[in-house]
């Protein structure tokens, strides 16, 4: 709408906000009586956008109305009325705008001063969120939480509701809906059936950390919780380290031994802050495995970097700087999707094992033209065999290693296949 | 990073156990092999190869990045009795290296001697006019950029003159630094690479001679140790080369 400096026609009556105190009062105030006046004048500020808002559609009615033939002088009554009325709104919600100002509410100018009593001024963000109290948003985590956050956020909370309110939707998480598994099952093959009974006795995060460990030894596996994964990202590389367990493998798996007894009794406690997995396979490659929520057999994201990155861009959403790791990424986004769509409850199982496939990504020539390196013509890079085929992890058996899990492509050796 | 060793507070929060034992190495860089050209019997190295080579990398697909530089030194003792130099070690070379411009190096390669030490020791040679430098060669041309792996061609000439001695070349695997562990993708990219080179009928080859690392007491992970080793058997490689060369002559 543009605002033309005309005079009104008529002054309709508008719903005149209480008189502001002036602005030295308020600074005179008290911090809490502070707050409460910038609250309500936030809301006071949301009242006029939304009257500003009724008015642009009234007066566009009443154009549209004005437009059409044969009509009275009543659409022009009725759209000086709105305009009127519009530019009122318009012109308090400057005052109240230039009263928040003052106070501090759109800038964080008050943030300095010392006897505010802890408090803070209500905090417009720059995404739109109003906030009462500026430290109430650090207290929730959410200081300048981007839009992700917040829809990550909103998601979790969906779905903790959806699981407590409606848990037969759920996929199988929890016990109730055991009785649905044999109804999907009837009229598969027996030889999935069996394969995918073995995999249901890996249910729970635990169960699939001891099936790594039995079965990939030389898949080193390290769980983290989410802000434990940042600080030991950004302390890598410690491939030195990796060095030295190599060499002390024999001593530490003899500790480990010892410990493990009284070590399961901790895992299931520990394992519900579990929000990163770490698969390091020590001088090739370091795969990160999101979990969401912590604690679940959820993956969200996975990413693979060589084993001598480290930075806080390690991370299941982050890139390796080296070209063949963010090749085998974008596969793993794929996969990741695939397994998750397939049969969700497996899918961490059958990801973690499609990951261990790697440990041959230097060695393993393409099953296709037997070779290790090759030009890819699309990205005129020389790369390993990046693609690893993960559509029949579900049909093979997980300790048939002859299989496709065992099988490797070049990216142009893939796809001249399909 | 130090992590006490065992810490039984890091094994009870993670499943398997994150306990680390406290040691400093040196970190791992991506691991690198040297290779020198070969001329054939009965000729010499000239600058028509070194661009031929050069033309070769960037048909398959290198692109030039910059420029790189190496230095190296052959030292000789400097003795109050003379007499005794022929029993010194010859070979004792230092070198400086561009990716570690705060370091020099020492090798000698017939005791397998390896030392990396400080740029400023050369200032403590030069005070205490224990060795003085006999010989100086410089390598010096362009990087290329070939998606994961990096290579630098360059000429080796004197230090204060344009003879072209040799040509060598570094090939680089960035996303690796352990040598075992990349050997058969290095030797499928020299493969490529002869083959690529071959096409030119260059009047020779590049050689790899991989010294015994172990011998110098380095391990698998590859750091700028194992070049300066490298780059000391290029020398007594191009020394052997040279003087077979002149004995045929003779």
């Amino acid at each position: 709408m543009q605002q033309q400096p005309t005079a009104q026609v008529a002054s309709p009556p508008n719903p005149a906000p209480p008189t502001p105190p002036p602005a030295s009062e308020s600074r005179s105030e008290a911090p809490p009586k502070q707050v409460a006046l910038a609250m309500d004048r936030l809301s006071q500020a949301a009242r006029l956008i939304a009257d500003v808002r009724l008015g642009a559609d009234r007066i566009l009615e009443a154009l549209f109305v004005a437009a059409q033939p044969h009509q009275s002088t009543k659409p022009l009554q009725s759209f000086n009325k709105e305009d009127a009325s519009m530019r009122q709104h318009l012109q308090d919600l400057r005052a109240v705008g230039k009263l928040l100002e003052e106070s501090g509410v759109l800038n964080e100018s008050l943030r300095s001063r010392s006897n505010s009593w802890g408090l803070h001024m209500p905090l417009v963000c720059p995404d739109g969120a109003v906030v009462a109290y500026a430290w109430k948003r650090q207290l929730a985590g959410q200081a300048g939480a981007s839009a992700v956050d917040r829809t990550r956020l909103a998601l979790k909370a969906f779905t903790d509701q959806k699981r407590r309110f409606f848990p037969h939707l759920d996929d199988g998480l929890n016990g109730q809906s055991l009785e649905a598994e044999p109804k999907r099952h009837c009229g598969s093959r027996v030889s999935i059936a069996i394969q995918e009974d073995d995999r249901n006795n890996y249910k729970t995060l635990s169960d699939v950390l001891i099936y790594m460990e039995k079965e990939m030894p030389n898949v080193k596996v390290f769980t983290h919780g989410r802000l434990d994964w940042l600080k030991r990202a950004s302390s890598l590389p410690s491939s030195a380290n990796e060095n030295l367990i190599e060499a002390s493998k024999e001593h530490s798996f003899h500790s480990l031994n010892r410990l493990r007894p009284s070590s399961v009794g901790t895992v299931s406690v520990n394992t519900d802050k579990v929000a990163v997995i770490e698969l390091l396979v020590p001088s090739v490659f370091r795969a990160i495995i999101s979990l969401h929520p912590a604690g679940s057999v959820d993956p969200d994201a996975v990413a693979f970097f060589s084993p001598d990155e480290g930075g806080s861009y390690v991370h299941a959403r982050g890139h390796s700087v080296h070209h063949v790791f963010r090749h085998i990424t974008d596969h793993a986004a794929m996969a990741l999707q695939y397994l998750v769509g397939v049969k969700a409850e497996t899918a961490l199982l059958s990801l973690l094992h499609w990951i261990s496939s790697y440990q041959t990504l230097f060695t393993k020539v393409c099953s296709k033209c037997g070779r290790l390196l090759s030009m890819d013509t699309r990205s005129a890079l020389l790369l390993p065999p990046v693609h690893r085929p993960y559509m029949d992890t579900l049909v093979s058996s997980m300790k048939d290693q002859s299989t496709n899990l065992s099988q490797a492509y070049h990216l142009g050796c893939y796809t001249e296949r399909t | 990073m130090p992590f006490s060793y065992g810490s039984r507070q890091s094994i009870s929060r993670s499943f398997l156990g994150e306990f680390r034992p406290s040691l400093f190495l040196a970190e791992a860089m991506p691991l690198k092999w040297v290779l020198q050209w070969q001329p054939n019997p009965g000729t010499t190295v000239n600058s028509q190869i070194l661009a031929e080579v050069s033309q070769c990398v960037e048909g398959i697909n290198g692109v030039k990045e910059g420029r790189w530089k190496a230095t190296l030194t052959y030292y000789k003792p400097i003795l109050r009795d003379q007499a005794m130099s022929p029993e010194m070690p010859r070979d004792f070379i230092g070198m400086s290296l561009p990716e570690q411009p705060n370091k020099y190096y020492f090798t000698l390669r017939s005791h397998r001697i390896v030392v990396e030490s400080d740029v400023s020791v050369q200032n403590i040679m030069e005070k205490l006019q224990s060795y003085k430098s006999r010989v100086a060669l410089i390598f010096e041309g362009f990087q290329y950029q070939l998606g994961d792996f990096q290579l630098r061609v360059g000429k080796v000439v004197p230090s204060h003159s344009e003879n072209l001695r040799g040509i060598v070349m570094e090939v680089e695997y960035l996303p690796i630094s352990s040598l075992e562990k990349s050997r058969q993708i290095m030797e499928e990219f020299i493969d490529i690479w002869q083959e690529a080179l071959s096409k030119r009928s260059l009047p020779g080859h590049f050689i790899h001679v991989e010294p015994n690392f172990s011998e110098y007491g380095l391990s698998d992970h590859y750091t700028s140790q194992h070049t300066a080793v490298q780059y000391a058997t290029v020398m007594a490689q191009l020394i052997a080369s040279a003087q077979a060369v002149s004995t045929v002559r003779n």
